[in-house]
């Protein structure tokens, strides 16, 4: 699913958060936003999801604007998200029980995809007894098993500790990599973006536009030092280089 | 353990004052201990004894039933609408200031004396607590957790079994067990005043016409031991097992 923007802004109240923003993302590419926070990339994917709308502009998808939530679309949120009433299989089968699928579907699809995420095991586990990264997976596997085309992440990482991060950004890359889904990582660590993604997006602080675009071509697994001339022209766009 | 250690000091100080003041006063005023408990037993092979009990508690389960549902149903609801919720807070406000006893005149000319004008005053007494906690639940509800289940694709229904429910669920229990407090006051009172004729607030309203002080006392004894044998036993075991989940035990898996 390709994903346009054309000239969005929004503002809430007197406060205004995004201002003209344009891009677009290729079927199937990795894409990735970054900014300080507070610049509005967080209510740009919120209005890919749905749960925003621009005041003025257009968020399109295959062409078509974005009316609501849709099945097609899931959103990993900051902080996992998990309902803590639920174990993990309950978690990840969370959106295929509200679509009515029989339970022994639910389990075999769940299973599956919690195998995937390296979650087997631990289906009866409430998320107060996870690991930090163990519940972001808990989170991906919930969006996975809708076999969502387009993934949108929303500082998935955010709240863990560096190491657990960089894994959990090698285990992503795993499960895209020849999905041929289309992915937006919002994200504020420059280095994430840059490893993880085909499309940088540079925005500005509030309220936020889009200050540039970088295109990367370097074959994957990335050498992170090799990333460092870009992370010097994110951090130049920002106006941050020294 | 220590909890149950606790309960015993108190039950053992009361009776130790009882007793301390029945010294000092005539029997006629305040039977002692012994003379009250062999009462104790004595009602405890009286059938009528058992009849009487049995019809409170099924005057507190009805109206405490009839209270819950309502004030859950209407505390969920209120999660769907800001305004229905602001409306039902200010009703509440005005509603809740007034004893439910003194509904009891009204609904005697309403429903005639019997079962239903006590039913009610309990099920009144049971709706505000109940109402209030579930609503409080509901506006405090995670927005991530609603939005997350926008984005999966609940109906507002699903929300509200969903995420609502089960978001509300630890205020529900606390909600239906501050009820049963508020709901058993009110069903004593209630049959004090509705002119009932069984149940155990009835029997002490009997025995004090009668003065008969060691009946008074029974009956006072024996609404304590329900009402807390209710509460500490059957409302916290609900409770534990219906909050399972915050409960188990809280080690971290690597």
């Amino acid at each position: 699913m390709s994903i346009v923007v054309e000239d969005v802004s929004k503002r809430f109240g007197d406060l205004p958060v995004l201002k003209g923003v344009s891009l677009s993302i290729a079927r199937g590419e990795f894409a990735a936003i970054v900014g300080p926070s507070g610049c509005g990339k967080s209510t740009l994917l919120r209005m890919l999801a749905g749960l925003e709308r621009p005041d003025a502009g257009r968020v399109l998808l295959d062409g078509r604007p974005v009316a609501g939530p849709g099945p097609e679309r899931m959103m990993i949120f900051q902080e996992h998200a998990l309902y803590p009433w639920r174990t993990v299989a309950e978690n990840a089968g969370f959106g295929l029980e509200l679509a009515g699928v029989a339970r022994r579907e639910r389990e075999q699809r769940v299973g599956a995809i919690l195998q995937k995420v390296g979650l087997a095991g631990f289906e009866k586990y409430y998320p107060h007894q996870l690991s930090g990264g163990m519940r972001q997976r808990a989170s991906i596997a919930r969006a996975l098993v809708m076999d969502p085309e387009v993934l949108l992440l929303d500082e998935p990482y955010g709240a863990l500790d560096a190491m657990t991060r960089l894994t959990m950004q090698n285990e992503l890359l795993k499960l895209w990599q020849g999905s041929g889904k289309t992915v937006l990582l919002v994200t504020h660590d420059i280095d994430e973006a840059l490893y993880l993604a085909d499309r940088v997006f540079v925005m500005s602080n509030r309220p936020g536009t889009l200050l540039r675009e970088i295109v990367l071509s370097q074959p994957r697994p990335r050498h992170r030092a090799g990333l460092a001339a870009l992370r010097q022209d994110v951090l130049e766009a920002l106006q941050i280089a020294s | 353990m220590k909890k149950w250690l606790a309960g015993l000091a108190a039950v053992f100080s009361l009776i130790a004052v009882w007793q301390v003041a029945a010294f000092f006063l005539p029997p006629f005023l305040l039977p002692g201990v012994p003379k009250t408990a062999a009462r104790l037993v004595r009602l405890a092979g009286d059938p009528n004894f058992y009849a009487g009990v049995k019809l409170s508690l099924i005057r507190l389960g009805a109206g405490w039933t009839a209270g819950v549902v309502l004030g859950a149903v209407l505390g969920l609801l209120s999660g769907l609408s800001r305004p229905f919720a602001a409306y039902l807070r200010s009703l509440i406000a005005i509603l809740q200031s007034i004893p439910p006893i003194t509904w009891a005149p009204f609904l005697i000319i309403l429903f005639g004396f019997g079962n239903i004008p006590i039913i009610t005053v309990v099920a009144i007494a049971t709706f505000f607590p109940m109402a209030l906690s579930v609503m409080n639940a509901t506006e405090g509800v995670n927005r991530t957790h609603l939005e997350l289940a926008q984005v999966m694709g609940a109906s507002r229904g699903q929300l509200l079994t969903k995420v609502y429910a089960p978001e509300a669920l630890p205020a529900f229990v606390t909600g239906a067990q501050v009820a049963f407090g508020n709901g058993w006051r009110s069903l004593i009172a209630g049959e004090m005043v509705v002119g009932a004729s069984k149940g155990l607030g009835w029997s002490i309203h009997y025995a004090g016409e009668v003065a008969d002080m060691a009946g008074v006392l029974v009956g006072i004894a024996v609404i304590g031991a329900i009402a807390s044998a209710i509460d500490h036993v059957l409302l916290e075991q609900a409770k534990r097992r219906l909050l399972r989940w915050r409960s188990t035990a809280g080690e971290e898996a690597a």
